[in-house]
């Protein structure tokens, strides 16, 4: 058993500014980030029968509902509904759970962090990594419904990498927002859980946007994730990628937000330590 | 760091340097005047101008040398700033105010089995709790069996550890937590590990690592332990040193401290 031949020295006044600091130790703890994500989804399932099936399972069952309620009852003219909705609710729901598990994990955490040395981001975004892991399970079954309507897969489906990419940068930024205030306030995770439900029927997933009236049309345009979900629902369901205006509304909006969520979550960190 | 430093530190020259600095170190801790619990009413106060904190200073303007291979005690009454003391060296607090330098990797003992799940196995566990602690995946995996084998589980490696006892627990956070020899070990109060043997190998493992270098910061409320195994000592009244030096000495002192304060 020997040590390093490097013995690390800990200064703590030669330390990086606490934006830069946090990146070079979320690299350094990467391992750890990505055995923490995939810790998650083997506690959620351990307990039940079907295991992991659920993530596949749960998206479906969503999916047939209100494929059922909207398809009947509103009577949108899409074609291929199933596709069209399933897409965007999958986008939703990474976004929702990825940072709304990001809030919970920094205050999960607190205990661990004020006895060990762990980068603080750690946690949260391990959180935003177990709801990719879930995005892309989910992406199975919506293959499998679109073999079964008949829809082709065009070459422009490969746009999706990036595009899943950029929308998890906007996801982290979003996360660290709230986390950042939630460490604080204890009701912030609350005012955005209802905050999520009107960010949903802001954003065109379950109706096209067509059906808004040309005049309001602009006001869902303001919503950041109309044009993300526009990235990954494109390539999907309209079969081509999306238009390099959307591409560049959407890599600003992603990188924009990341930059904010980080600097806001790495200059108050310390300051929360100091809280008892 | 340069890379000067660095070939110095390979050489070993550097060696002789302390293992723990803490020059001028204040910690303060700030606590809400008045619970603020919303964000409506923070934004509220801080536009009339009514956030108000109280500080609570831990820690004064402390001076600490730990030299290499040293087995430094810390004593002192609850709440008397040992804990943020640790906190600062083992890198979970930053000091408000002074500077710290730790040369060296450090193991804190502070908690056992950090991240711990009783759904996971015994193997996945090591793994988790390893990284936690700042192990590389491939360090635990060559190490795995060596861990397992100490921690004497090597039946149960892939039982969830919710079937397992409270000291097969202790033993394989132990195990994991004292995988590599640290060059510096933090213990907050003596280890109570599993029965009388184990906690007999624990000890034999710590003096191994003691032998080869490695420095051991001890608190403790039990004196008979830190004049036992210490070889120097610190004493800490209200986040300032009350006395630093010989353990007999320290100790001395601090009895006489207490037995004053008693009789008032």
């Amino acid at each position: 058993m020997n040590s390093d031949p490097v013995r690390p020295i800990y200064d703590s006044e030669l330390r990086p500014h606490p934006f830069v600091e946090e990146w070079l130790e979320i690299w350094r703890y990467r391992e750890l980030v990505l055995m923490w994500a995939v810790r998650t989804i083997k506690i959620r399932y351990k307990r039940s029968v079907l295991g992991v099936l659920w993530t596949l399972i749960e998206p479906l069952m969503t999916m047939v509902i209100l494929t059922v309620v909207f398809s009947s009852l509103f009577r949108f003219e899409v074609d291929g509904y199933p596709v069209y909705v399933l897409v965007g609710l999958t986008f939703f729901d990474f976004f929702r759970r990825g940072t709304t598990a990001m809030a919970d994990e920094v205050l999960a955490s607190q205990g661990l962090a004020s006895k060990i040395h762990v980068p603080r981001s750690a946690f949260p975004v391990a959180a935003v990594v177990t709801y990719l892991i879930n995005w892309l399970l989910a992406l199975i079954p919506l293959a499998a419904i679109m073999i079964f309507l008949g829809r082709p897969f065009e070459m422009a489906l490969v746009s999706l990498v990036p595009a899943i990419f950029v929308v998890c940068l906007f996801a982290l930024g979003v996360g660290m927002l709230i986390s950042t205030l939630a460490a604080f306030f204890p009701d912030v995770n609350l005012t955005y859980q209802v905050l999520l439900t009107a960010w949903m029927y802001a954003t065109p997933i379950i109706y096209p946007i067509t059906v808004v009236s040309e005049k309001h049309r602009h006001l869902l345009e303001l919503n950041p994730l109309t044009h993300l979900l526009r990235l990954v629902r494109d390539p999907v369901y309209e079969g081509h990628v999306a238009s390099p205006e959307t591409w560049a509304i959407g890599t600003a909006l992603g990188l924009v937000t990341l930059v904010a969520g980080w600097w806001t979550f790495t200059h108050w960190r310390d300051a929360f330590d100091y809280r008892v | 760091m340069t890379i000067a430093s660095e070939g110095a530190e390979r050489s070993g020259r550097v060696a002789t340097e302390p293992a723990i600095e803490v020059s001028g170190v204040s910690v303060r801790y700030r606590l809400p005047d008045d619970r603020i619990v919303s964000f409506k009413e923070f934004v509220l106060r801080r536009v009339t101008g009514g956030v108000h904190y109280r500080d609570l200073w831990a820690l004064h303007d402390l001076d600490l040398v730990v030299e290499p291979g040293e087995v430094f005690g810390i004593v002192g009454r609850n709440g008397s700033g040992k804990s943020t003391l640790l906190k600062v060296v083992s890198r979970v607090l930053r000091p408000t105010e002074g500077r710290v330098v730790v040369r060296g990797r450090v193991a804190p003992m502070l908690e056992l089995g950090a991240g711990f799940h009783p759904d996971l196995t015994g193997r996945e566990n090591v793994f988790l709790n390893g990284m936690i602690l700042g192990y590389a995946r491939t360090e635990i995996e060559r190490l795995f069996d060596e861990v397992i084998a100490f921690a004497g589980l090597r039946e149960f490696a892939s039982v969830p550890i919710r079937n397992y006892s409270s000291g097969m627990l202790a033993r394989l956070g132990f195990s994991v937590a004292t995988l590599k020899r640290p060059d510096i070990l933090i213990l907050d109060e003596v280890l109570a590990v599993g029965d009388t043997r184990f906690q007999a190998k624990c000890m034999e493992r710590i003096a191994g690592f003691r032998a080869a270098g490695t420095s051991v910061l001890l608190v403790s409320h039990d004196l008979e332990t830190v004049g036992r195994q210490c070889d120097r000592a610190a004493w800490i009244e209200d986040g300032r040193l009350g006395a630093v030096g010989a353990t007999g000495d320290v100790l001395e002192r601090y009895r006489r401290a207490m037995a004053e304060r008693g009789r008032d």
